[in-house]
């Protein structure tokens, strides 16, 4: 077995695991916080009849791993449970949103690569004034939460300008391209600022080894310097990061979706969680899990396939 | 009905909370005379026709359509109630052309011949008892209105003729013509309903009703946005908005934006937090109109402090209500004096008999010396804090709970705020063990429909006579008495007798401090006109008379 696949193998097990383990914690987590009796009863005044059928209905009194059982074979079939508000197939109410979230995660990651990895590059290449102003609007970027860079460009953009909307997703198209800029650019901000500085801090990093200085007095072109020694050398790491964040934008992007009344997952959650909406909140919640996860793990792969040697010395058994 | 103040839609996020401590407020009424205010109950008939209008509803998403089971701004436009309620809150025939009590405990429903549902087939008489009985169970909404119906649905709600319906009581009742000009007399398809059954009004199953707009199936996308389209056989006049859709926005900075924007077109009950902004340049007006809505704060148990009237009244003495209004209501509102608000007895035959009850009890009024002596007189142990529950991550309330604080802390109580999930604080209003070691909850309710029985009997009967939120135990007989007269009263004249007379009791025994009453606030696109922007747009078709200027 080559060391590839082995890595493959590996990481599949410690992706299935993984999940299992965090299906469990977040089945038993969720169903512990909350009462979810007020949800069910669905705005109705609960009656002590009620709210025993309903306890009897959704076997609210069996004991936990029962019901996680029974949750997790019913989940193998394609069944995920009904949500417990609005009493319809939580599939059928997660996936239209999931796809307003990819959407909006890939509106940031574009802008993520483009002018987070961008200005990093141009900052280690160019150094000096350049490099000072980056890092002096990086720094800025890393201090300006979400919700406050939501509220500057809903005022300037929106309210000011009036060149954006600032409410809802629109039409599927170009509408909803236009919709989602602000709320991008807002979810954005943060993220440039940080892969930025991680991206110039590896090549200068690299410019500065050894091997760039030999590379360097045996007169190869700077930019083949550039592209193949500092560049490949250092993109494990910028890739590695970049997969994290972008898993991570899943879970922020919840903070401009509700400033924005994008009808992502995240906006999805947080009203799940507000009412109760168990089911709601497990296959939320284990799927950011799965996102992050399955990212990771990708980022991983993917730095290997650059860089076979960081698969580490193990290859050799 | 009360309708407690659960923030359904109120989200937990200490983000959220910050961006809407950014929506500029206050400053916007320069003197701060809330005086000048000219309340508007409906806006001008609209005489253009538009293709499409976006309304967000700021209470969230619905679970349920069904107008049993909910109460929320959407169902009115969908299904009819057999009388009509007019946006002063006076009553006028609807599908009913008639609706009166023929004995003392009989009452005859008189349907019009004309009405359809959404696909057509005519209204019967069947259809009507089938959705009256619906709040025989004690799960509606409406139960409480039906409580005096004979109970065996089949002897007490009977269709006796094509147009038909005769109610038989087990006593008078002179709440329930009242009661069916709200959603407990909303009608709907007895065939539709039964092949539903539970999954009524849910987006799978979804409705057929008879109102001016309609919802079509797979129209209410969850989690997204509620499609309705014009009813063009409308009984009372098809709506010149073809397609009015409603989209779900609770964050209150949010919906400022978008309707000042012009990106939504109108909203009902906006925060009135959000009033500098939506009273500035934009899309559109904010219109101020009549409501029955109200803050307050009751005893949540039976032991402790609270539970204490003198403990109460100390603190209503120590609560100034002026400033209240400013902060939590941002002066759009009015000092409220008890626990049933004036609009809900208006337009009621009677109106002179309540209206004298009313203005003759006491204006609530700052008196620290009177309150701290009464807290002396009550013998509680002051050394013990007080809690207060309040929903988390609604502003209005985060305000109620600091200035009860502030008020109890100047006349030496010590009050700590518990601020709860919104499952939790949901919770707290049937299950007696989540109400341990609190001593107030406070609430916000309005009242759908005219009369002023509803709030008394939840909050003052005992708790086995349909007083289901008098958490203290209070049980005065005369107070009991002269409530249960009011409701058996054969004629309005005692029934308004009898209602003062135990007002003029409870009142002073604060079973909930009423803090301040507030307006209904309606923001709605300056090319569009003809919605009801008083209360009474939870009980009636606000959106009929929607339409282009």
């Amino acid at each position: 077995m080559n060391a590839m696949t082995r890595m493959l193998l590996e990481r599949l097990g410690g992706l299935l695991l993984t999940l299992f383990l965090a299906s469990i914690v977040i089945y038993s987590a969720v169903l512990l916080t909350g009462d979810p009796i007020a949800a069910l009863a669905g705005g109705a005044k609960p009656t002590p009849e009620l709210i025993d059928q309903i306890r009897l209905e959704y076997h609210l009194d069996d004991p936990v791993w029962a019901r996680y059982w029974d949750w997790l074979t019913s989940a193998f079939q394609g069944d995920f449970g009904r949500s417990f508000v609005y009493k319809t197939d939580v599939m059928t109410l997660v996936a239209p949103r999931f796809v307003i979230t990819l959407q909006l995660v890939m509106v940031t990651v574009l802008l993520i690569l483009v002018f987070g990895v961008g200005s990093g590059v141009v900052a280690a290449m160019r150094g000096g004034a350049v490099d000072r102003t980056v890092g002096v609007l990086t720094s800025l970027g890393m201090a300006l939460p979400t919700f406050v860079v939501a509220i500057l460009l809903i005022w300037i953009f929106a309210k000011t300008l009036g060149w954006f909307p600032v409410y809802g997703e629109g039409d599927a198209g170009w509408d909803r391209l236009w919709h989602l800029v602000l709320p991008a650019v807002s979810l954005a901000v943060l993220f440039v600022a940080y892969i930025s500085r991680v991206t110039r801090g590896s090549l200068v990093a690299q410019l500065q080894s050894e091997h760039v200085d030999t590379a360097r007095v045996r007169g190869i072109p700077r930019s083949r310097i550039f592209g193949v020694h500092v560049f490949r050398n250092a993109s494990p790491q910028i890739l590695a990061i970049t997969g994290t964040t972008i898993a991570g934008l899943f879970a922020a992007s919840a903070i401009a979706e509700v400033a924005f009344g994008l009808g992502g997952i995240g906006s999805l959650l947080v009203q799940a969680a507000a009412r109760a909406d168990l089911p709601v909140v497990q296959i939320v919640s284990l799927l950011l899990v799965t996102i992050f996860v399955v990212l990771n793990a990708a980022a991983d792969l993917w730095s290997a396939l650059i860089d076979p040697t960081s698969v580490g010395g193990r290859s050799a058994a | 009905m009360k309708r407690t103040g659960i923030a359904v839609g109120a989200v937990a996020c200490a983000t959220m909370l910050a961006l809407c401590g950014c929506t500029p407020r206050g400053g916007a009424d320069p003197d701060g005379d809330t005086a000048e205010i000219t309340l508007v109950d409906v806006l001008p008939a609209a005489t253009q026709p538009v293709d499409d209008v976006t309304w967000a509803i700021v209470e969230g998403e619905p679970a349920t359509l069904n107008p049993a089971a909910s109460a929320n701004l959407i169902v009115p436009n969908l299904c009819d109630n057999l009388l009509s309620l007019q946006p002063d809150f006076s009553i006028a025939p609807g599908i009913a052309e008639s609706a009166e009590f023929v004995d003392p405990v009989t009452f005859v429903i008189t349907l019009r011949d004309d009405v359809a549902f959404w696909d057509g087939s005519p209204v019967t008489a069947e259809d009507v008892a089938w959705s009256l009985q619906q709040n025989l169970n004690p799960a509606s909404q409406w139960f409480g209105a039906f409580a005096l119906v004979v109970p065996d649905a089949a002897a007490g709600i009977v269709a006796t003729g094509p147009n038909e319906v005769t109610v038989h009581f087990v006593a008078p009742d002179s709440t329930f013509r009242d009661a069916i000009a709200g959603q407990g007399g909303a009608v709907m398809q007895k065939a539709f309903g039964e092949a539903a059954g539970q999954a009524l009004g849910t987006p799978e199953a979804g409705l057929m009703c008879t109102g001016p707009y309609e919802l079509a199936p797979g129209a209410w996308t969850p989690g997204g946005d509620i499609v309705t389209t014009a009813n063009e056989q409308y009984w009372n006049g098809a709506p010149l908005v073809k397609t009015l859709t409603y989209t779900f926005v609770s964050d209150s900075s949010t919906l400022a934006t978008a309707l000042t924007q012009g990106e939504i077109d109108g909203a009902i009950n906006v925060s009135p937090g959000a009033r500098a902004v939506l009273e500035g340049d934009g899309a559109g007006t904010l219109t101020v109109g009549h409501s029955t809505a109200s803050y307050s704060f009751g005893p949540a148990s039976a032991t402790g402090a609270g539970a204490n009237p003198k403990i109460r009244e100390a603190l209503s003495l120590a609560i100034d209500r002026d400033q209240y209004l400013e902060t939590v209501a941002n002066g759009l509102g009015t000092v409220q004096k008890t626990i049933v608000p004036e609009f809900s007895f208006q337009a009621m035959t009677e109106a002179p008999i309540y209206q004298a009850g009313y203005d003759a009890l006491a204006e609530p009024k700052v008196d620290l010396d009177a309150a701290k002596a009464l807290v002396e007189e009550s013998g509680e142990d002051t050394s013990v804090p007080l809690v207060v529950a309040v929903p988390a991550g609604a502003k209005e309330f985060a305000q109620t709970a600091t200035i009860m604080q502030s008020a109890a802390k100047q006349i030496g109580l010590d009050l700590e705020i518990d601020e709860m999930q919104a499952a939790d604080f949901g919770a707290l209003f049937y299950d007696p063990t989540k109400r341990e070691g609190i001593d107030f909850v406070a609430t916000q309710g309005y009242l759908e429909t005219p009369g002023v029985l509803g709030y008394p009997s939840l909050f003052m009967l005992p708790a086995d006579q349909g007083g289901v939120f008098n958490w203290s135990g209070y049980d005065n007989p005369e107070v009991t008495q002269h409530l249960q007269a009011a409701r058996n009263a054969v004629d309005e004249k005692t029934a308004a007798d009898e209602f003062v007379a135990a007002q003029e009791i409870f009142a002073q025994d604060y079973l909930q401090v009423t803090l301040a009453g507030t307006y209904q606030l309606t923001y709605l696109n300056d090319d569009l006109t003809g919605v009801t922007t008083s209360v009474a747009a939870y009980s009636s078709p606000w959106a009929l008379h929607l339409g282009g200027e």
